[in-house]
């Protein structure tokens, strides 16, 4: 595909604007479906970020993904509704992209019991069973999951295929490397897709590591990998697809390094700039390359922008999100939880089924006589 | 006299008969398929269900649990085997981030039936690394099931009923015990959660107590027995749920209580069974509950200090006679 043997962080700024994009990567149905489906995703954000502070009704953590688009705008493109998906904390793109009902996902950082998770779980613990998406705040926890659901894949002989979604944050986790040398031994369905944005909240990535290479260091490991500038979206769905395709066919695990940058604070609206761990200059290129400019412009070089269809497109996410607004605004508040109940099952239908009750005291009086073991 | 199995020799009983049973039964540990079998309680199963259902897994706790617990999403009863507890610390990210509150985190939509067995180690020189007992640690955590059995019998049970089970569950095994005999039934039978074992009738003194603590009760009551002085002995057998009604009961027979508890004393097991049926006995103490524990100290290696650090027959003796002159 394209040489990118100079892509790392610490480069992209200085190679200047990115001008690969190129439309005719993907079919013309696709680039339009990448663009509408980023701009979705970037307007949920913006709406919330917006709706935030001002109401607050929202009271819980939130990590926006604004300026993180592509990976969820392509993944949503190319995952079956039998997949499986795991994200980080910043997990809205990726309910997102498992095509996971955004009103259930409004309703649930509103905290209401309409929401995905009745409002136990939040932005940053969201997961939505039926369509087989999971969440969680520490991290790498969720990359090590999704191995044990490419397990159960490879045992059952299943067509189906488990992805992890992580930032290079997570890479500075044991747990991460625990699952690299276990996906690679065992030649996992699994799909790692590690969106490095440089920073673990403020702390740039080659203060934690000596390198900023994922993509080169699960090699050795038996992971196949591949590094992509994350905000060339036909580049991404492309680069995905294949992967995926080879996933299914058995090929093994593959991990995915898309470089790409947040444009807020780590977590909630406000401005961490104080902690000035980042330039306005860096922050100002990243938003000149931003993934759905790069694709408008693309697009536009392509002829295939339609602005008809774009202004059709935009009124469609301006209505969805009022009614997602509306819906968990207008939802209950859940109440009079049964803690016990919540926390614990106590129905058991395979043992009701399967197993004799306990006979009255068989003990052994006995057993009061023998001798402990050595150890 | 029926037939007899040893407590490793149920365990294996019960592994086998799950798998058998069921397919989405599969073992995960260190060493699962080697013919030692982890202390005999996976020996054999490899040759009778191979490489796919019982896995000898990496060296990495905590990705072990992970995947068992991706696996159980995944629709499989994962059972983990810990050779002794003390390594399945490096778990404890997998076991209270993400397996306790999965149940919780859905809204109480999704189980996860992931049974992990954890090994303690007591003398011999097991030292600091091989001998703690953190069930309290597991305990104190919403949405897991934790049992200590002490018999082969309710070893055999509790297993079948955790894996046949739906909920994320730990059980504690002293090693110690993992060579006594009993008569154990062939067919499937379940010992359920939150039941205790009433393993002998007395009148004057409640003696609760857990795992490794069970024999040395039932011998010190024996003895207790040759003076006049009556000893219950509730075998817990689980302490997530914990049986309070059969100790509260005993304790308004008896209206003495003491704990005996294979672990720490500082807030441990004892304390909080103490504290409960504190809050709801309503009659009159004829002596002051008890405890009755290892030091709060790590475990010696050194065989004199063994002796002095784990609780004696001798000792409980002692403290139960004194019960009886208060």
């Amino acid at each position: 595909m394209i040489n990118n043997e100079w892509l790392s962080h610490q480069t992209i700024q200085s190679r200047g604007d990115y001008k690969e994009v190129r439309a005719e990567m993907v079919a013309p149905e696709i680039g339009f479906s990448l663009w509408r489906q980023m701009t979705r995703l970037r307007t949920v954000e913006q709406a919330l970020h917006e709706e935030y502070h001002p109401a607050d009704e929202m009271r819980c953590p939130i990590h926006f993904c604004i300026g993180q688009e592509s990976i969820p705008a392509a993944l949503s493109l190319l995952v079956q509704a039998s997949d499986y998906l795991f994200s980080h904390h910043r997990s809205h793109g990726y309910f997102f992209a498992k095509g996971s009902p955004l009103k259930e996902l409004f309703a649930e950082i509103y905290g209401k019991e309409t929401g995905a998770n009745g409002g136990k779980a939040g932005s940053q613990d969201i997961s939505h069973h039926e369509t087989r998406f999971y969440s969680g705040a520490i991290l790498s926890g969720a990359v090590a999951i999704a191995a044990g659901v490419a397990t159960g894949l490879k045992i059952r002989k299943s067509k189906e295929i488990s992805i992890a979604g992580f930032g290079e944050g997570a890479t500075d986790e044991g747990a991460f490397w625990e699952t690299l040398n276990y996906a690679g031994k065992e030649q996992l369905p699994l799909l790692l897709v590690c969106e490095n944005n440089r920073y673990a909240t403020y702390s740039d990535q080659l203060k934690r590591q000596f390198n900023d290479n994922i993509s080169e260091r699960v090699k050795p490991f038996g992971i196949r990998s591949i590094k992509v500038f994350g905000n060339d979206s036909p580049l991404v769905y492309r680069t995905i697809e294949e992967g995926i395709k080879s996933i299914r066919e058995g090929a093994g695990p593959l991990l995915v390094e898309a470089y790409t940058y947040r444009w807020n604070s780590h977590v909630g609206p406000e401005d961490d700039g104080k902690n000035e761990y980042r330039t306005s200059e860096e922050m100002n290129f990243w938003k000149r390359n931003c993934p759905i400019r790069l694709l408008e412009n693309a697009l536009k070089n392509a002829n295939q922008w339609n602005q008809s269809d774009i202004d059709k497109a935009k009124k469609i996410i301006d209505q969805e999100i009022a009614e997602c607004f509306r819906f968990a605004k207008e939802s209950a508040f859940p109440a009079g939880v049964c803690w016990k109940e919540l926390n614990e099952e106590d129905k058991t239908p395979l043992a009701d089924q399967w197993l004799a009750e306990e006979q009255a005291c068989t003990f052994d009086q006995n057993q009061s006589d023998a001798k402990l073991g050595p150890y | 006299m029926g037939r007899e199995l040893t407590y490793a020799g149920a365990i294996l009983e019960a592994t086998s008969q799950a798998m058998s049973k069921s397919d989405q039964v599969v073992i995960m540990g260190q060493l699962v398929d080697y013919s030692s079998g982890v202390f005999g309680t996976t020996t054999g199963l490899v040759n009778q269900y191979g490489v796919e259902r019982v896995r000898d897994f990496p060296v990495a706790e905590n990705l072990m649990t992970q995947t068992a617990l991706g696996m159980a999403l995944n629709g499989f009863r994962p059972l983990i085997v810990h050779q002794r507890l003390d390594f399945m610390i490096y778990s404890l990210d997998a076991i209270a981030n993400w397996l306790a509150l999965w149940r919780f985190k859905s809204n109480g939509k999704t189980n996860l039936p992931v049974v992990i067995r954890a090994i303690v180690g007591k003398g011999w020189g097991q030292g600091p690394q091989h001998s703690k007992s953190l069930h309290s640690w597991f305990a104190h955590l919403p949405g897991l099931r934790v049992a200590i059995p002490a018999t082969a019998y309710d070893a055999k049970g509790i297993l079948l009923e955790s894996l046949l089970g739906e909920s994320p569950t730990i059980i504690i095994e002293g090693r110690s015990l993992f060579s006594m005999k009993e008569e154990v039934p062939e067919e499937m039978y379940r010992v359920r959660f939150g039941k205790a074992a009433i393993r002998k009738a007395g009148k004057d003194i409640t003696l609760v107590a857990l795992g490794m603590m069970v024999p040395i009760a039932l011998r010190v009551a024996a003895e207790l027995e040759k003076v006049g002085v009556e000893v219950e002995v509730i075998d817990l057998r689980t302490i997530s749920p914990w049986d309070e009604t059969a100790v509260l009961n005993s304790v308004q027979k008896t209206g003495r209580l003491v704990v005996a508890d294979p672990a720490w004393k500082s807030f441990g097991v004892a304390g909080e069974i103490v504290t409960t049926i504190a809050e709801r006995f309503r009659g009159e103490w004829k002596s002051r509950p008890r405890r009755i524990t290892h030091p709060d100290s790590h475990t010696p290696m050194s065989m004199s200090l063994e002796k002095e650090y784990y609780p004696n027959e001798l000792k409980l003796v002692e403290e139960l006679q004194e019960m009886m002159k208060a």
